[in-house]
């Protein structure tokens, strides 16, 4: 259990950091692969919109999601540490 | 000072000011009675809601220049200039993710408190003083926007509109603490929004755009007319290693920015730190929508009415009163007022926190919490009057851009901060010699200090992003190097992290008194990240074009 959390820590802290970056350099992406600068969006340039909206609703939505996971990902944390106290307590006590 | 921006009635500028300061006033007294002890003072009794700290940190992130020099800079650079601003979004979801939470939970005050409890004293004082001088660089910037702000608002020479601003500023920031830095922060920030997106509704309709309704995103029916004027608005201008140099010194420097983790640290639980974030994103993705409308309205002004604006700083304030009444320009002046305030709010708590507690608490561990208190409001008090002075006649090196300020800081004290929440092996000694060096090594490579030996030319240099894409990999190759090394050196053990240093590191990610020699640890990764550091710092040494 104990290295199953410690597991999830880190892959959530290491998918979340890589979805953040992308959100917020998303221009790069368009830098790296020019042909994606073609077409319009709402009247835009793809290459202009698009860096905007995932920075402002694409960052939004991941911060969102990682406020579901993480959250619930504490709540494990706690039980876990406590269910742990509780073994120690019995130990103690026998 | 020649203003190309003028309000036709002054005095409706001089009520909207005011009115402002009067509401910062009532919200600084209403928190001084709240503030009984120094968790109050330096973090709001850690209370504060999802939304209200959502709105907090959006108007502690968005500064004057949110309203004056962005669009200055996009009439400069055009989109890349874009580009760059939407990566400040990150800062905060990227700080409570990597070590906010972690640090609300041990009621950390500034991230420097953390500094102590895992490094020890001399390693927070090498952290406390470059977090410091980073701060004073941020306040100075700010209350020279406001000495400017006055001037321009209501015609009144430098001086008098700095001390003006500068003392009623001071006055309300200290009266409040963090309840007041926090409740103000997040009325700031309606009062920013308001000012800059409404207002452009009415300059979008004037200037024949159909989506007048919503500025932020709907004005897309004026771009074939922009680009028949400027063909190049829109290109992307500059190559691949510009974007990625946006990562060390823009993305990693305001990871470490005190005043934005201090935001973090009042939030009611590490549940609501999380929520606020969300609100954040959404708070300032419409405000920074709004000025990247501004910055492309500026432009189309100019093209379109061939007026050749001399100080493009301004150029919002003269949009508003080309199209607009002078009550409404000079709400956005209250606006843009606003916006400086906020920032110079959580920049003098941060002062007040890194010396009234965590430099005092080095000096006397044993203080009372009341003592302590007392000392914060002595430190923010004179961090503000220090701003003040320096303001009017500021020393050169201080008021280099404080976009390159981020660079220094993600070089000082990101890795200090990142890998000591993560990395057990995280060294005391390797910390103090790969900040100091490569801090310094930072400030040499600028054009500011020896442009001889600079890294990178022009725009790149003078903003960090090339100083940054060396110093910022070397200086987290560096640490985990020196550490690996020195904790293998019987002769320096005296700085290798103690079982309670490491026990520090369980604790704050939440597994209580349950120690695990195991975790966080081992050197696999650690050194494969050296090596990918090293690389991109070379591909930084590169000359640039």
């Amino acid at each position: 259990m104990k290295e199953k959390l410690y597991k999830k820590e880190i892959w959530l802290t290491v998918v979340f950091s890589v979805l953040l970056i992308l959100m917020g350099h998303s221009a790069t992406i368009f830098r790296l692969f020019p042909g994606l600068q073609q077409g319009t969006f709402w009247g835009f340039p793809t290459q202009y919109i698009a860096p905007i909206l995932l920075g402002w609703f694409g960052m939004a939505v991941v911060c969102l999601v990682m406020a579901i996971l993480c959250n619930r990902f504490d709540d494990e944390m706690e039980e876990h540490a406590a269910s742990e106290t509780q073994r120690l307590e019995r130990v103690i006590n026998e | 000072m020649p203003a190309e921006y003028a309000l036709s009635n002054v005095w409706l500028g001089i009520g909207v000011v005011i009115a402002l300061f009067a509401i910062f006033y009532y919200v600084g007294w209403w928190a001084s009675r709240k503030t009984a002890s120094d968790a109050d003072f330096y973090a709001a009794g850690f209370s504060i809601g999802p939304v209200t700290n959502g709105l907090g940190m959006a108007a502690t992130w968005a500064s004057l220049a949110t309203f004056l020099g962005v669009i200055a800079l996009i009439q400069k650079l055009q989109v890349p200039f874009v580009y760059l601003w939407i990566q400040w979004t990150i800062s905060i979801p990227l700080l409570t993710l990597l070590y906010g939470t972690s640090l609300r939970r041990m009621k950390a005050f500034t991230p420097a408190s953390f500094i102590r409890a895992r490094y020890g004293k001399p390693s927070t004082v090498v952290i406390v003083c470059w977090m410091t001088l980073i701060m004073v660089m941020y306040a100075l910037g700010q209350m020279i926007g406001l000495g400017q702000a006055f001037e321009l608002l209501f015609g009144v020479p430098y001086n008098i509109g700095l001390i003006v601003a500068g003392v009623a500023t001071v006055g309300f920031i200290t009266m409040g603490g963090m309840y007041g830095a926090s409740y103000n922060a997040a009325f700031q920030m309606v009062v920013m929004t308001i000012a800059m997106v409404v207002p452009m509704g009415a300059i979008m309709k004037a200037m024949g755009s159909s989506g007048w309704w919503f500025p932020p995103l709907a004005y897309g029916d004026m771009v074939p007319s922009m680009l028949k004027m400027i063909p190049t608005f829109f290109d992307m201008k500059y190559d691949v290693r510009w974007y990625f140099a946006l990562i060390p010194a823009f993305t990693l420097g305001p990871v470490a920015l005190p005043h934005l983790a201090m935001r973090v640290f009042t939030s009611s639980s590490v549940k609501s730190a999380r929520w606020a974030v969300v609100w954040f994103a959404l708070f300032l993705g419409l405000l920074f929508s709004g000025t990247y409308t501004a910055g492309f309205a500026g432009n189309f002004f100019r093209a379109t009415t061939d007026r050749i604006i001399e100080k493009p700083d301004q150029t919002l304030l003269i949009l508003n009163v080309f199209y607009n009444p002078a009550l409404v320009a000079a709400f956005v002046m209250g606006g843009a007022l606003a916006a400086g305030l906020s920032t110079i709010g959580g920049n003098l708590m941060a002062i007040a926190g890194l010396i009234g507690n965590d430099l005092l608490g080095i000096v006397a561990p044993n203080m009372e919490s009341r003592k302590k208190m007392r000392w914060g409001y002595v430190a923010l008090a004179m961090g503000g009057i220090a701003a003040i002075l320096l303001a009017f006649r500021p020393p050169a090196f201080l008021v280099t851009s404080i976009l390159w300020a981020f660079g220094l800081l993600a070089t000082t004290a990101t890795p200090a901060i990142l890998l000591g929440v993560w990395w057990k092996e995280a060294n005391k000694l390797a910390l103090i010699i790969s900040s100091t060096i490569c801090g310094i090594l930072y400030i040499v490579i600028s054009p500011h200090v020896l442009p001889s030996i600079c890294v990178g030319k022009g725009l790149v240099a003078a903003l960090g992003m090339s100083g940054g894409m060396v110093t910022v990999p070397m200086s987290f190759a560096m640490f985990i190097l020196l550490s690996i090394a020195f904790n293998r050196m019987s002769a320096l053990s005296a700085y290798a992290p103690t079982l309670e240093d490491k026990k520090v590191i369980d604790r704050i990610h939440g597994w209580g008194e349950h120690y695990e020699e195991s975790r966080y640890n081992g050197i696999t990764w650690p050194l494969i990240a050296s090596v990918v550091c090293i690389v991109v710092m070379i591909w930084g040494l590169q000359p640039w074009s």
